[in-house]
């Protein structure tokens, strides 16, 4: 099987920043969080939305990096929102408590929805 | 594809995956290949890939240092009661998991590493987990109880 690394795009919404994700979430998708989070930051957005629409795995190391992506948002005052996860990835968001921490929504309408409530 | 009867253990598959960066994947997919005849839930199965994925990582991390050229070998057996998957590597126990229960506040406060999730899941993802070992090899057993775990439980 091969790896399928990682694709972050962003995009602007009224409501925040979409980072738009798509392949595996594992060690080697650093370099691509990392300088996507850094684009969507730029503009100062108060929402950071992560689609997980076409993320197909997440493994340990991958909860790690969005450990650290929300240690970065909550440093910076920003919230950090997520939709589109598999049903197991939303148990696995829900075990490892990451969705006490960011709002986990189903679908985009609803992550958008929710970024815009102060 | 039935469990074999009266406590007799069934081999499923015996594989053997490179220690390559990446390839807890090729694992989780080809266990869960062995297991497709079982009738296990959806649910059940993605848990059981998650734990194949994270303790073949562990295994090949820090048991066998990620060289290809050493294996993790896995067997995956069924008996009328359980569904085991033994995954070794060439590392000596204890195996490297870290011994901190996971605290997301204090990885967020920067009190815990970011990482150090991967003993966390497996143990979440199924019924029970044994660990052996020698100076040369290390073993863990990733065990789900079949009983009442008919097609469309959870």
């Amino acid at each position: 099987m091969v790896t399928q690394h990682l694709v972050a795009s962003v995009r602007r919404e009224p409501a925040g920043a979409v980072l738009d994700l798509r392949g595996e979430i594992n060690g080697f998708s650093q370099e691509a969080l990392d300088a996507a989070y850094a684009e969507a930051e730029a503009k100062d957005p108060e929402a950071l939305i992560l689609n997980f629409e076409e993320v197909d795995y997440i493994n340990s190391t991958g909860i790690a990096l969005i450990v650290g992506l929300l240690a970065k948002a909550r440093a910076s005052k920003r919230k950090l929102l997520a939709y589109g996860l598999s049903d197991h990835y939303v148990e696995i968001f829900n075990i490892t408590r990451l969705s006490d921490y960011m709002g986990v929504y189903p679908d985009e309408q609803s992550a958008l929805s929710g970024a815009s409530v102060s | 594809m039935t469990a074999p009867s009266s406590g007799a253990r069934r081999t499923l598959a015996d594989l053997g995956i490179p220690s390559e960066p990446g390839n807890e994947r090729r694992a989780m997919e080809e266990v869960a290949r062995a297991v497709s005849g079982l009738g296990l839930p959806e649910r059940t199965l993605e848990r059981l890939k998650t734990a194949v994925a994270e303790a073949t990582m562990n295994a090949m991390e820090h048991g066998n240092h990620y060289r290809a050229e050493l294996p993790v070998l896995i067997e995956v057996s069924i008996s009328e009661a359980d569904l085991s998957v033994k995954i070794t590597d060439e590392g000596s126990r204890p195996p490297a998991f870290p011994s901190e229960t996971p605290d997301l506040e204090a990885k967020l406060e920067g009190m815990q590493t970011p990482r150090g999730w991967g003993l966390f899941l497996i143990k979440n993802m199924v019924d029970d987990m044994n660990v052996t070992g020698d100076e040369h090899h290390c073993t863990v057993e990733l065990i789900l109880h079949l009983d009442g775990r008919a097609e469309g439980d959870n």
